[in-house]
């Protein structure tokens, strides 16, 4: 039942990542704010930008 | 303990040779994919357990101790130590496009043996020691880019001669998979309904992320998902609508219009409101549809319909001209061996990996998983029978202009199938017709469905998979397409710095981006118009362009790992990526070569152009004009992809010859050692 748990946990690491909700977690903590509408924004700006600047795979 | 280890190994390995063999040896009658599926798993398992933990522990030595960028470099954005397992999934959601579900399919028409052994064999020695050696070499110095690299350790023609080679095989690329996309919804408003929808989806989501809910992506997606669902839905009422169904119903120059009108608006229109919703809703989308097809396959263990190897061997395929060396391996491409994992590896990844022990799963098992998603395409192609995966997937050009002709012809080449079958057929995923739809999605869509129809719901639920595969499909290559269109964009300007740094920088504003992207966008514009009107289907032509230039760009990746392996050890590891190099150079180059110059007219782009040049000396007329200009088009494109890779291979040749010979430096441009600091639990 635990690794199943573990497994779960696991997955819904991966999905909050391939969400980038984990990357802005981590520019929330990296930058001692909170989470707010135009911190998202700012945040969201910034990560698609990078983003979007490099080859999606074929 | 360790015996029993040992006998768990052999065993494997005596398992997956048995199975390879019996695939191999057993093709007069047919077989079950479960042998597929076990052949493979086991290939991968000695392969990542033993080959890949000998590159890992005795040529690229890697070191735990070491800080990654990751550590170093630590930024909270692009920097950050992240778990092996989430990092191996986003490592993966980043290198699995179109290209491993198309290709195996298109593959498949020389039987599924030839196509299923290269997807093995190729992925666990060629495919993923390219992957890894890049992945590594990125890590090393702090995530540099394949091109930065190349003009660090090869030279700067290397560095210049990738960035071209890139930016071409982009401009291929996003013509060809449009092509495949204009294909699978030519006449099919339950499709082009379903897809249409999902453009208001996804502004609603970019929307709702903004203003609505910032930041709940998963939310967002969860709802996207469930509105894309109820429009497969809608589709179906759409098709059956009198009024509504001619609306959505285009023929393949009215979609590719609309296709390349979408990719410059989605390529202008702000990320946040348009590509990143998108993207976000297809690759959740695409991971599940991984999945659900792994499951469904193991769970319904279908049977292989097309035989081992089929009379198309011999290069008169209906698909795509050309004898299996070296078609095979160019058609299949990105199922095996793919150059564009290079720009993956030494992208994100890399600056992501918090221990150098995790480049190993990472770089190395990643590219199995893919090249495992291309041995299920391969199942879905073949589960279908042969008569009806040949009538979908042959061009008109080739088997006759009525379904009548089309069936006679195929009938003829012994794999039966009548108008009935294919009406009923159509009839059942709720199209008009399933007759020459080029490209692979249609046919790939059509095994899908049997295999998830089988799985529970029967020929009731026969349409909604068809659709939702269709769906699937179309949803993520158009998303490559809007996305590939901004990056075309911005090599372009990278490329204008490289000659005149103010005139690039004029390019950045507003009505330049907007001229930029519409160049980019003319240029694979121009090649999907050129497939829609090809009487051959256009994948004929394409499809190889795009596996050639993939293939290419692989050997440039294994140049620039030999020069490193080289560096490194001297020439004892040389043969690593000196393998598999020299196996894409003869294959790729022989492809190159024929599509040039090969005197059959269905093979080579100069013959089909003289023939057609004899044809308009009875009859002049501008179409005909315009096909001789393509196809010289076509061969003086593939002349350039071969020049820039012997350019790039020249120059590769040179370092080495200079490092074996003492009279180059061998210097490593690897980042210094610093020691790891990094503590268990932030992992």
């Amino acid at each position: 039942m635990s690794r199943l748990r573990r497994l779960g946990a696991l997955m819904l690491a991966l999905l909050r990542e391939l969400a980038d909700e984990n990357a802005y977690q981590r520019h929330l903590a990296a930058h001692g704010r909170t989470h707010s509408p135009q911190e998202w924004r700012h945040f969201f700006k910034h990560r698609l930008e990078a983003k979007y600047a490099r080859a999606k795979c074929c | 303990m360790k015996l029993l280890a040992h006998l768990t190994w052999a065993a494997v390995a005596v398992l997956g040779a048995l199975t390879l063999g019996g695939i191999a040896l057993n093709h007069r009658e047919p077989i079950n994919s479960i042998w597929l599926v076990v052949a493979a798993a086991c290939t991968y398992l000695v392969g990542f357990r033993f080959y890949a933990k000998f590159l890992a522990a005795r040529v690229m030595v890697l070191n735990d101790k070491r800080a990654t960028p990751a550590e170093r470099l630590r930024d909270g954005l692009d920097y950050e130590p992240t778990n092996k397992w989430i990092l191996f999934g986003h490592h993966f959601a980043a290198i699995a496009g179109p290209g491993p579900l198309v290709g195996p399919v298109l593959a498949a028409q020389f039987g599924y043996l030839p196509g299923t052994l290269w997807i093995i064999i190729g992925a666990v020695l060629g495919g993923a020691v390219q992957d890894f050696v890049i992945l590594f070499a990125s890590m090393r110095r702090d995530g540099k880019s394949l091109g930065q690299i190349a003009r660090e350790e090869v030279g700067t023609v290397g560095g210049f001669t990738a960035l071209v080679t890139v930016l071409l095989i982009m401009i291929i690329l996003l013509a060809v998979i449009a092509l495949v996309v204009v294909n699978a919804l030519r006449g099919s408003p339950w499709g082009t309904f379903t897809i249409a929808a999902t453009m208001p989806i996804a502004l609603w989501m970019g929307i709702y992320l903004r203003y609505i809910r910032p930041g709940k992506v998963l939310e967002c997606s969860v709802m996207g998902f469930a509105l894309v669902v109820l429009s497969i839905f809608g589709g179906q009422w759409v098709a059956e609508s009198s009024t509504w169904g001619p609306l959505f119903s285009f023929g393949a120059m009215g979609l590719a219009v609309a296709v390349i009108i979408y990719g410059y608006c989605a390529s202008v229109l702000p990320v946040w409101l348009f590509l990143a919703p998108r993207d976000y809703l297809s690759t959740f989308i695409k991971l599940g549809v991984v999945l659900a097809l792994g499951v469904g396959i193991l769970f319904v263990r279908p049977e292989l319909q097309l035989p081992a190897f089929t009379r198309f061997v011999d290069g008169t395929g209906p698909i795509f001209a050309g004898k299996i060396f070296p078609f095979c391996f160019i058609t299949i491409a990105c199922g095996a061996v793919s150059g564009f994992h290079s720009l993956i590896s030494s992208g994100t990844t890399p600056k992501m990996i918090a221990r150098e022990s995790h480049a190993y799963p990472v770089g190395y098992g990643a590219m199995l998983m893919e090249s495992f998603v291309a041995v299920m395409a391969m199942i879905a192609a073949c589960v279908l029978q042969p008569g009806v995966y040949f009538a979908v997937n042959s061009p008109a050009g080739v088997v006759g202009s009525t379904p009548a002709a089309a069936v006679a012809t195929i009938s003829n080449w012994g794999f039966p199938v009548t108008v009935a079958d294919m009406t009923n057929l159509a009839k059942a995923v709720g199209e008009q017709t399933l007759f020459y739809r080029t490209g692979g999605a249609p046919s790939l869509a059509l095994g899908m469905a049997a295999i998830f129809a089988r799985g529970g719901g029967g020929q009731a639920v026969l349409g909604f998979w068809y659709h939702f595969a269709i769906m699937f499909e179309a949803l993520f290559i158009l998303t490559i397409i809007a996305a590939g269109t901004r990056v075309g964009r911005f090599m372009l300007h990278d490329l204008m710095a490289q000659f005149s740094r103010p005139t690039a920088k004029k390019m950045t504003g507003i009505v330049g981006v907007n001229v930029v992207s519409l160049v980019v966008v003319a240029a694979w514009g121009y090649f999907l118009v050129q497939g829609v009107r090809d009487p051959l289907g256009g994948i004929n032509s394409l499809w190889p362009l795009f596996g050639i230039s993939n293939q290419l760009l692989a050997s440039v990746a294994l140049c620039v790992a030999t020069t490193i392996v080289l560096k490194m050890h001297g020439p004892k590891f040389m043969w690593i990526t000196c393998g598999p190099l020299v196996w894409l150079l003869s294959a790729t180059f022989t492809a190159g070569w024929q599509k040039i110059f090969a005197p059959e007219p269905a093979l080579g782009f100069l013959a089909h152009a003289n023939q057609l040049e004899q044809a308009m000396r009875r009859s002049p007329s501008t179409t005909t004009a315009a096909l001789i200009f393509n196809d010289r088009l076509d061969a003086v494109v593939t002349g350039i992809f071969l020049i820039l890779v012997a350019t790039i291979l020249v120059d590769s040749l040179r370092t080495w010859m200079g490092i074996l010979r003492g009279t180059r430096e061998s210097r490593i441009f690897e980042a210094p050692f610093v020691p790891s600091r990094l503590q268990p639990e932030e992992l």
